[in-house]
């Protein structure tokens, strides 16, 4: 007993000083596990964190409480969103950091349940994210007068499978895999609205901090941001294996998925950071983008005045 | 080896004919059993898959019953829900009794619309559990549990009217099934109000754990297994846990390495059609897919028997009589080969005695026989045979030995008549000025030609004859010719009058009206002159420098008629020119393509070569007309004279 007690005391001398974990850092993705967030479970797993001096947790979001309403009551210091739910939040006087941008594109689409081109559909029931990337297609509906009764739901995909709706949004990498597994629909462009093909590609998922919390230890999220960064870069070389680690995740939280389907939205999820132009993973928010989000959003009233990308800038 | 084998199956009459019966057998017998197997399996597949709708039918039926239980409950509860609509804690209650009045259920749901009732703000959702233990209830909706949002209660709000969720697990009801492993399914009826507005849903909860039991249960064949597909093609209850929840059946599809019958058969299972399909599984051995839908809520139940399970006993008994097909040909084999060995056995036993009997043995004793068959009548034919072969083996003996005297006779014959002609040589040792050289081949024993000289008074008589004929009768007028030349000529006479007096002796009594051409020369050893004659024979050949023919009076033959003159010729200067005298055994001899030797190669040969002597030259012509004829038969006796006066 005395030999065990001697060697912890050694143990804990040799840690060095700057390895020594500080307070734990709460990570709330905005959805459940799944390959969307590879990156940062491999951080984690790789110990990318750790090398960091930062102890995490990540801590997934239920149904029915999303990830920001987590973030806001400090449940969650990090967490992920897409732009146009960062530009609301900015609007309704939320303040936020953009620590990484990991998504250099948008992935959302509309998928028709009848067999129709979306846009066609005018006044059709479609069914809805209650969080983050939804407003993006109610501006889009807006734009395009198509009066559309937006139906927000939980899960989309019974209300998909059982006809409720006529149509749904859908992530590329997630819903629409989700949809061509039911065998109710198949790759059919026609049947697909793409919005980054028709002038509103605008970027997702970024890693984002309320700017309270940022300012309590500036340091601390940049270190959280690297080594979130890293876990990606990682993901990109080992894809296989972050598969696996990301079956892991989804074992441990009792997700109704396999691996087939996490395998496709990884390999969605890595095209979708890559810049169409430049072919690069910038892991930074474009400004172009972000005030063309603005636009939009203005446009369709889901915010009331201008935002600059600064405001998101640390 | 292999030759062997064949060897000794082309050795045996025995083998050949057991081994072709034998195949003619395995043919019709196979095919009998390829017919009688392809109706056979057919029949055992399509009991299979009678057997297996009616485990599907019995589950189907059990589980309706179930469902329609629940259906019944909502419709039965719903008018007390109208009735003290106005009353939000009576809806606590209902909630309550329903659960605890009816054990199938696992729990009930009242939930209504966002502040439908003011009094109890946004949330309002009476929810009653039976835990297994007791039954709890609660107001369960809050900013944590916002139950607008979830399918039990969107369903029916967009739809309209009542149907069932999805199965999902008892946790936490969300967008992804969390996995508790109990599966729950809940009838949801929407709650309208007096102006058909929606004003919330009732919805009560049963657990599907019996029906995923019923279904694991489902098992034909031991290795049979059933699977339940939700309208999304997920699968509902499967044996894997793995693809449990987890995966619908088009999820291989997303790869694009999916086997296309089995997605066609997810899609007929999605459009609620019943059927059978026939495909491979994971990549295993075939196996037969039943399916039929739950049309209550619209999933599909199918049972998958692999053939090796529904066919086993088919496949034991087809591998059974396999063996024994096998196994009967091969003691078929035995027994006909064995059969027909005996019976051809008395074949064998005549074919030694034939073999006896072609050695020499012509009065062995055959083996007696009563069959009347095709083998007892061989052996009677045999017998036969051996009978007349006896009979003319006699006859055969009897004229062997008699032609064999005859053809001593004959040799004998031969040897008397080549004693007649001179066969000395040199003919006269003493006389250096006379080179003569004579030689006579009959084609028979005996012969028709003649040929004599003698000296007489220095002057050398000489002929040469060929009797019309051949054989006996030719060689005894050769013999009376020869003997009248030489008795003739021997008083000094002329060739002419020697020619005149053997006609007119010849001729006297010639009834069988035979001839001879004959050449009688003689040559006077003192003044070289040749006086000859020429009766019908082949004109001489001179041999000088260019051999020619000597020109000779045409004379008709010995023998012809009596009282005939004949002319004579004389050649002056004879001395130096050798001469040949010849018979048309010569000239005409013939080879196998019936060509003649011929005047001409006579000519060209004489006159080719120089001159010898005379025995060189009648050497040389024998040996070219020996080329000549090769080894066609000598058809004609062949006689040569050759004289020379030095």
């Amino acid at each position: 007993m005395i030999t065990v007690v001697l060697l912890a005391v050694l143990l804990l001398a040799a840690v060095p000083a700057f390895a020594q974990p500080q307070e734990t850092i709460v990570f709330t993705p905005q959805w459940t596990a799944q390959a969307q967030f590879a990156g940062y479970y491999a951080a984690l797993e790789k110990g990318f964190y750790a090398d960091e001096g930062l102890s995490v947790v990540i801590d997934h979001p239920n149904a029915t409480r999303t990830s920001m309403d987590r973030t806001l009551s400090k449940h969650a210091q990090v967490t992920t969103m897409p732009v146009t739910e960062a530009i609301e939040a900015l609007d309704h006087g939320i303040e936020l950091v953009n620590l990484l941008q990991t998504s250099m594109n948008s992935s959302l689409m509309l998928v028709s349940r009848r067999g129709a081109n979306p846009l066609s559909q005018r006044g059709a029931k479609v069914s809805c994210f209650r969080a983050g990337y939804s407003q993006l297609a109610k501006c889009m509906a807006q734009d395009n007068k198509l009066e559309y009764q937006w139906i927000e739901a939980a899960n989309m995909l019974n209300l998909f499978i059982a006809g409720a709706v006529d149509a749904s949004l859908a992530m590329s990498y997630s819903e629409y895999y989700q949809f061509l597994q039911t065998g109710i629909i198949d790759k059919n462009e026609n049947l697909v609205y793409r919005f980054r093909d028709n002038g509103y590609n605008i970027q997702e998922d970024g890693l984002y901090m309320t700017r309270e919390e940022y300012k309590k230890n500036p340091e601390r999220a940049q270190k959280f941001a690297r080594a979130s960064q890293r876990g990606w870069e990682w993901v990109v070389k080992n894809p296989e294996e972050a598969i696996q680690i990301v079956m892991k995740q989804v074992r441990i939280n009792h997700i109704a998925t396999n691996a087939t389907l996490q395998r496709l939205m990884l390999e969605e999820i890595l095209d979708l950071m890559e810049d169409y132009e430049t072919g690069q993973r910038e892991y930074q928010l474009k400004e172009e983008m972000f005030n063309q989000a603005v636009l939009i959003l203005l446009r369709g009233e889901v915010i009331s005045k201008e935002h600059n990308i600064k405001e998101l800038l640390p | 080896m292999k030759p062997v084998i064949i060897s000794k199956i082309r050795s045996s009459l025995s083998t050949r004919i057991s081994l072709w019966t034998v195949l003619f057998a395995a043919v019709v017998f196979n095919i009998s059993l390829i017919v009688v197997g392809i109706l056979s399996r057919e029949a055992v597949r399509e009991e299979a898959v009678r057997a297996a709708g009616q485990v599907l039918d019995n589950t189907i039926l059990r589980t309706n019953y179930i469902l329609e239980d629940v259906e019944n409950l909502a419709d039965n509860m719903e008018w007390l829900i109208y009735k003290d609509i106005d009353n939000p804690d009576a809806m606590m209650e209902y909630s309550r009794s329903i659960v605890l009045n009816n054990s199938f259920l696992n729990g009930c749901s009242i939930s209504f619309e966002p502040y439908f009732y003011p009094q109890k703000g946004k949330y309002f959702s009476c929810y009653s559990n039976n835990n297994g233990r007791y039954v709890y209830t609660t107001q369960e909706g809050s900013d944590n549990y916002q139950y607008f949002y979830l399918n039990w209660y969107m369903l029916p709000k967009l739809l309209n009217q009542p149907c069932w969720t999805e199965p999902y697990t008892d946790q936490e009801e969300g967008d992804e099934a969390t996995m508790n492993m109990e599966m729950n399914v809940s009838y949801c009826k929407p709650l309208t109000g007096n102006d058909g507005s929606f004003i919330g849903v009732l919805s009560l909860d049963i657990s599907l754990k019996w029906l995923s039991e019923t279904i694991s249960a489902v098992k034909p064949y031991p290795n049979a297994f059933a699977f339940l597909l939700g309208r999304g093609g997920t699968f509902l209850v499967h044996p894997d846990p793995e693809k449990l929840f987890y995966e619908s059946i088009f999820t291989e599809s997303l790869n694009g390495d999916m086997d296309p019958e089995l997605v066609q058969l997810g899609k007929d299972m999605l459009a609620w059609k019943e059927g059978m399909s026939t495909f491979k599984i994971d990549g295993k051995s075939k196996s037969c897919v039943i399916y039929k839908p739950l049309l209550t809520t619209g999933w599909s139940l199918a049972i998958v028997c692999p053939e090796s399970d529904i066919f086993g006993s088919y496949n034991k008994l087809r591998n059974i009589l396999g063996a024994g097909l096998i196994l009967g040909l091969i003691l078929m084999f035995l027994v006909t080969y064995n059969i027909i060995h005996r019976q051809l056995l008395p074949l064998q036993k005549l074919a030694t005695h034939a073999e006896t009997i072609a050695s020499g043995k012509f009065d062995v004793e055959l083996p007696h026989m009563d069959r009347t068959d095709e083998i007892g009548v061989l052996n009677r034919a045999f017998r036969f045979m051996q009978v007349s072969l006896i009979s003319y083996i006699d006859k055969l003996t009897s004229a062997t030995a008699k032609r064999e005297r005859i053809e001593g006779e004959l040799r004998i014959a031969r040897d008397i008549q080549m004693g007649m002609v001179p066969s000395t040589f040199p003919a006269f040792p003493g006389r250096a000025d006379i080179d003569l050289y004579a030689s006579i081949k009959p084609a028979k024993e005996v012969g028709g030609d003649l040929y004599d000289f003698f000296i007489q008074d220095e002057k050398l008589y000489f002929c040469i004859g060929d009797v019309s004929g051949k054989g006996i009768p030719a060689s005894l007028l050769m013999a009376v010719a020869r003997n009248l030349f030489r008795s003739v000529a021997s008083e000094g006479l002329p060739p002419e009058e020697v020619a005149r007096r053997i006609n007119d002796t010849i001729s006297e009594d010639n009834k069988q009206m035979m001839f001879i051409t004959m050449f009688i020369g003689m040559a006077d050893l003192a003044t070289g002159t040749l006086r000859f004659c020429n009766c019908g024979h082949n004109p001489p050949v001179l041999l000088k420098a260019s051999a020619e023919f000597m020109q000779c009076e045409a004379n008709i033959p010995i023998g012809v008629a009596k009282g005939m003159v004949f002319k004579g010729q004389s050649l002056d200067n004879f001395r130096g020119t050798p001469i040949l005298l010849y018979t048309d055994g010569l000239n005409e001899a013939e080879n196998n393509l019936n060509e003649e030797f011929g005047n001409k190669r006579l000519l060209s040969a004489l006159s080719g070569t120089p001159y010898q002597d005379a025995k060189s030259t009648i050497g040389q012509l024998l040996k070219l007309v020996s080329d000549h004829v090769g080894d066609a038969e000598q058809s004609d006796d062949l006689t040569m004279l050759c004289l020379k006066l030095l």
